[in-house]
């Protein structure tokens, strides 16, 4: 961002977590074996969506969650060479700028190696990391909610020349018209996990072929047990933002995000979350905060807007507000780890892939964050309205009318992107998160 | 609606909507209901965007827009089996707006040549018939729908027989014209719509017209949705075109293939909806093996079409995906086509005229080239 | 036999007239200043162009219109929209191009041009602000400097300050506040053409990215403009001497080619099927197919049509 000239640059409001430190460095070093990936000889799958990556790891392939590639990118401004490679090509801005941006890898990819006379053809400067993402040796998509991504997949095959070997698992949106239906239960829960879960073994057949191993089953048991231990001390350490005032908020778990869902499996992740837990559980009994001065608290729905991370900390932080809880936060990631077995892990894991945060139709969904509106005790509800998003933004509307009808909490929207920072609008956040405090505000003083 | 409220009055039947682009109307019709595609409607959306943001497509935004208005009260319920992430998000808000409609959905599979795709179309179509039927309170019986299955068939074949006389030169159908004929037949009873469509066919074999010739032959694709407004089809071709062929929902897509009316009929409905995608390929489905840029070169070739417009629903993902594709496979033809990005909301039609006509422009010219380089070459 | 044809660009804000002579020289040619879309500065541009080549309207052998207001010229015997016209004007100045970019007041195009002179692709911005003429207008007002001058001041930016909204409006919002946090003039106007060349750059990429390329409109004369965009685009801009008349000069190269036309197959007349007179009609026409008579046109309808009518008519109502 254009760094402000007259202006003295205020010391940061937002007390981050320091164990979440740790994550910057396991990611990059994660991120250096990807790019290291072809010299060793590994094989390299690509996908996105649901966390298929210890299916991946154990038969020791090198797993690119291209969502996370693009989130990386993002975070690190350094997004714009691929989303310009991508809109050489002919990928129009309305489209997931996720996708986008990992296209745009996959089209630089492929321009490095075949040349051309397009602008993105000179040799990469090394800061253009969009171009070292080793392509892949095989893609698998499984994608639940959003059939963006199922497509995504597979015209990253089509880039690549349909060359590469492609599976899809398809995981279908939980729609719950039956009268048993409900979170995790009801027939048609049944019958759509063992569908995936079938579906999940297919996939491991298909891995065999590609790595021409019988699939080690050992190893995958072994890191679903660090997965399970290290997803349930996650969920231990956020439910302790309970506390007034919050030790931890949102963007502490957004940080976190990748190592419960892409980092490799070993025990660094239990140590991680570990940590985390150990921070938030003495910042609880210190009274420390993460919003100095909390005021407010708030339920972030939505996805999160990877150009300006760093930023909303600081933005909601100088409110005073301290945003507890989110959607993607909260109700993704391995939120259910007594669902899985670690003896017997695909079906739990199917399971999780089905309750991704958007994956169930909205009466249930809508349940799902009244219950952690409530738990958390929220004063209101942000929406970020994403613009490539569409899955996210779906219910928000509805969401956003329960909250007022049945909780009688305050809720405002803001314009922003996952990963395209043209489409966030700075000036509508700060209008209508001050419109929505003053209003919380007054709502507290009538109840005088 | 209008006619759907005079049908359910006239006969006291039930009217059962549904979403594009897959839903087995046959299945409606057996149920001796009116099976009724919703469509967008022209007016400018209001209390749709309560529901959804203004970065959807026309026709989700629009079908959410009516069913806020109560525009939809007609529809005793509302099947449908698709999975773009739109049409999701505006089911899922269309219950919510119609508490009192029942909304019926069990997502289709559509990842089209995986091992297991016939099977679960197979029973996702039997999941469909077995809350249609919890619905009516009734069975759908097998033979009821062989008959459904068979007159929806013959419609098909009928309106097959207009797109075949119109590339061939036989009848001169605008463009509007062909969507009316496509349109009506989600919207009417099927029986009243093929009689109308038999007698179109059989009047216009009686006098064969010339169409123009000079007229720039083109072929439209796009909008797997929404109908193309009539007002931007009546440009294109009152630019000096004349359209031959199309792959729009409103047009070939809904026709291209019958459901087989033998055996049992959710056999028959997997296998339909497989093959229609392998006939004319959808981007909103994912099938490795089948390519849509080859078939849309392969039509430009079957209908001597000139060149192709692409009529881009904005906001439409699965289109935004592949057009790449197809711009660099039409690039390396050769073969012109030109990207007209559509919208629910008015568009500027006098700039899209410059578009169409420079493109147009591009094509004559190309026809002088080529036919000052050939033998018998005029003076260009 | 008539020696000069006469090509109009009767565009949003400017009206253009070119008199060219049989080798396709141009003897004379004329800018006129406007509102929106006027007659009189059409007439004027055409008077001074006629003045200045001591010739009358009858003296031309056609005469070609272009530009927004295209089909409302009576003295014009057909018309071509501005991106056939352009292309063709811009490889008449520069017969090496292969693409020409043009930003207008209220538009900008990209056309790639293959190796005949013929469009190959074009693409075009021509509903949003932001990337045209209209952009630098608007901020020329909120920032208080004259239009001609804001390509010398960015000029001389020294930092690169970034402007990320695609929207001219929000785009505008960013600049005051740049403007309020105490950025110079400079710098910020340095960031807005850089946004402008990245616009242009999406729309470069289009229709493939092939030099030389070839500036031409209004906003060619900025010299910051042309600047940025050669930066991002990472080829040098050929900018023709006089690129505002590139519209009209191709619309008269146009005529030119189907005079000679005419006049090597002198002596047809209209009754018979003439292919070049019959494409002129027809490329004239509102109503497809129509050869320039009405009643002719009617009659000719095949009667089948009309039965077709009343049938669609009975399925229209449903709609």
């Amino acid at each position: 961002m254009n760094a402000p000239v007259t202006l003295p640059k205020p010391p940061g409001a937002a007390n981050k977590l320091k164990s979440t430190r740790m994550a910057g460095k396991l990611v990059n070093d994660y991120w250096e074996m990807v790019w290291r990936a072809k010299e060793e000889g590994k094989l390299v799958c690509w996908y996105e969506g649901s966390s298929i990556n210890p299916f991946l790891e154990a038969a020791d392939i090198v797993w690119v969650h291209g969502e996370a590639y693009s989130a990386m990118l993002a975070a690190r401004h350094q997004e714009g060479p691929a989303q310009a490679a991508a809109e050489e090509r002919g990928y129009l801005r309305e489209l997931c700028s996720y996708a986008r941006t990992h296209l745009g890898c996959a089209v630089n990819n492929q321009r490095h190696r075949n040349g051309s006379d397009s602008a993105f053809a000179d040799v990469p400067a090394d800061e253009d990391i969009s171009a070292k993402l080793p392509p892949p040796d095989m893609i698998i998509s499984a994608y639940a909610y959003c059939s963006t991504g199922q497509q995504w997949d597979e015209m990253t095959s089509r880039l690549f020349g349909k060359k590469i070997p492609i599976f899809n698992v398809s995981i279908p949106w939980i729609w719950a018209s039956g009268k048993d239906a409900g979170y995790c239960r009801g027939q048609e829960w049944e019958e759509t996990s063992r569908y995936v879960a079938r579906q999940l073994e297919e996939m491991v057949k298909f891995i065999e072929e590609q790595t021409g191993k019988p699939y080690p089953w050992d190893r995958l048991r072994e890191l679903m047990g660090n997965v399970k231990k290290a997803s349930e001390l996650r969920l231990e350490a956020m439910d302790m933002c309970r506390a007034k005032p919050a030790p931890a908020t949102l963007f502490d778990w957004s940080v976190s995000i990748a190592p419960i869902n892409q980092l490799p499996c070993t025990t660094d992740i239990v140590d991680y979350f570990t940590n985390v837990r150990n921070e938030v559980a003495e910042r609880v009994r210190t009274g420390e905060a993460a919003v100095p001065k909390e005021k407010y608290r708030l339920f972030f729905d939505g996805i999160m807007n990877w150009n300006k991370l760093g930023w909303l900390a600081e933005k909601f932080a100088r409110y005073d507000a301290a945003v507890v809880a989110g959607r993607y936060t909260h109700m993704a990631f391995w939120q259910e780890p007594d669902l899985i077995d670690p003896n017997n892990p695909v079906m739990g894991m199917g399971q999780n892939y089905l309750i991704c945060p958007n994956n169930h139709s909205s009466p249930i969904l809508i349940d799902l964050i009244m219950g952690l509106c409530e738990k958390y005790e929220v004063d209101g509800i942000v929406f970020h309205a994403t613009r490539t998003c569409r899955a996210f933004t779906n219910p928000m509307f509805m969401i956003a009318q329960e909250a007022t009808s049945r909780l009688g909490i305050q809720t405002t929207m803001f314009e922003g992107d996952v990963a395209d920072e043209t489409f966030y609008k700075d000036e509508l956040l700060n209008t209508r998160v001050e419109a929505m405090l003053e209003a919380i505000d007054q709502k507290r003083l009538s109840a005088f | 609606m209008g006619y759907a409220r005079a049908w359910k009055a006239r006969t006291g039947r039930r009217v059962i909507g549904s979403f594009p682009m897959n839903f087995p109307s046959e299945m409606a019709h057996a149920a001796g209901a009116l099976p009724l595609i919703i469509q967008e409607a022209e007016d400018p959306i209001t209390a749709g965007h309560g529901l959804l943001f203004p970065f959807y497509c026309g026709f989700t935004r629009s079908a959410v827009d009516q069913a806020a208005k109560g525009d939809l009260a007609v529809l005793d319920a509302i099947m449908f089996g698709d999975h773009c992430v739109q049409l999701l998000g505006a089911a899922d808000a269309v219950r919510v707006a119609l508490p009192d409609t029942r909304v019926i959905f069990f997502q289709l599979i559509s990842s089209m040549c995986d091992p297991w795709t016939l099977g679960r179309s197979k029973e996702s179509f039997e999941k469909l018939r077995f809350e249609l039927e919890d619905f009516i309170g009734e069975p759908v019986r097998d033979d009821a729908m062989r008959a459904s299955i068979a007159l929806f068939n013959r419609g098909r074949q009928a309106m097959r027989e207009l797109y075949r006389m119109r590339v061939e030169g036989r009848v001169a159908l605008t463009a509007r014209e062909m969507q009316y004929v496509v349109k009506s037949s989600m919207v009417m009873d099927r029986a009243e719509h093929l009689e109308l469509v038999e007698a179109l066919v059989a009047s216009a074999s009686e006098n064969l017209p010339q169409p123009e010739k000079r007229a720039v032959r083109l072929h439209l694709s796009g909008h797997f949705c929404q109908a193309p407004k009539p007002e931007l089809l009546d440009m294109i071709e009152g630019c000096g075109a004349i359209v031959v062929g199309d792959d729009l929902y409103h047009g070939y897509r809904y026709i291209s293939t019958d459901v087989g009316e033998e055996g049992n009929p959710m056999d028959s409905l997997a296998r339909w909806y497989l093959d229609r995608n392998t006939g004319v390929p959808c981007p909103t489905r994912v099938q490795n093996d089948v390519d849509w840029d080859a078939f849309l070169l392969d039509a430009m070739r079957k209908e001597s079409a000139e060149g192709m417009i692409v009529l881009m629903a904005k906001f439409c993902e699965p289109h935004m995906y592949y057009y790449p594709e197809v711009k660099e496979a039409f690039e390396k033809a050769g073969m012109p086509h030109l990207l007209i990005e559509t919208e629910h909301e008015s568009m500027a039609l006098e700039h899209m005229r410059t578009r169409v006509e420079s493109f147009l422009e591009l094509i004559k010219r190309r026809r002088g080239v080529a036919r000052a380089n050939t033998p018998e070459g005029e003076v260009a | 036999m008539k020696k000069h044809v006469m090509g109009i660009d009767f565009g949003s804000t400017t009206a253009k007239a070119v008199i060219v002579d049989m080798r396709g020289r141009i003897i004379a040619w004329s800018v006129s200043h406007m509102g929106a879309v006027s007659d009189a500065a059409v007439h004027e541009a055409v008077a001074d162009v006629l003045t200045q080549a001591n010739l009358k309207q009858e003296d031309m052998g056609r005469c070609v219109s272009t530009g927004y207001g295209r089909r409302m010229l009576d003295i014009a015997d057909k018309n071509f929209t501005e991106i056939t016209c352009h292309a063709r004007g811009a490889v008449a100045m520069v017969p090496e191009a292969r693409l020409v970019i043009d930003i207008g007041g209220q538009d900008s195009k990209t056309i790639a041009v293959d190796t005949n002179g013929l469009v190959a692709q074009f693409a075009m911005n021509d509903r949003c602000a932001a990337g045209t003429g209209k952009f630098l207008e608007v901020l020329a007002r909120a920032m208080e400097i004259e239009l001609e001058e804001m390509g010398d001041i960015a000029m001389k930016a020294q930092e690169e300050l970034k402007i990320s909204s695609m929207c001219a409006t929000f785009a505008e919002t960013e600049v005051i506040s740049l403007r309020a946090e105490g950025h110079s003039k400079e710098n910020v106007l340095g960031a807005v053409h850089q946004s402008i060349a990245t616009r242009t750059l999406g729309l470069v990429n289009r229709v493939g990215k092939k030099g030389p390329a070839v500036m031409t409109g209004g906003v060619a004369r900025n010299k910051a403009a042309v600047h940025y965009i050669e930066k991002v685009l990472g080829i040098p801009l050929i900018l023709p001497e006089t690129p505002q008349i590139a519209g009209a000069l191709g619309a008269a190269l146009i005529g030119l080619d189907d005079y000679k036309a005419e006049l090597a197959e002198s002596g047809q007349t209209i009754e018979e099927d003439c292919e070049v007179d019959a494409q002129m009609a027809f490329d004239k026409a509102c109503v497809t197919g129509c050869k320039g008579d009405p009643v002719e046109a009617e009659k000719n309808a095949p009667a089948v049509t009309g039965k077709l009518k009343s049938m669609m008519s009975n399925l229209q109502k449903y709609f």
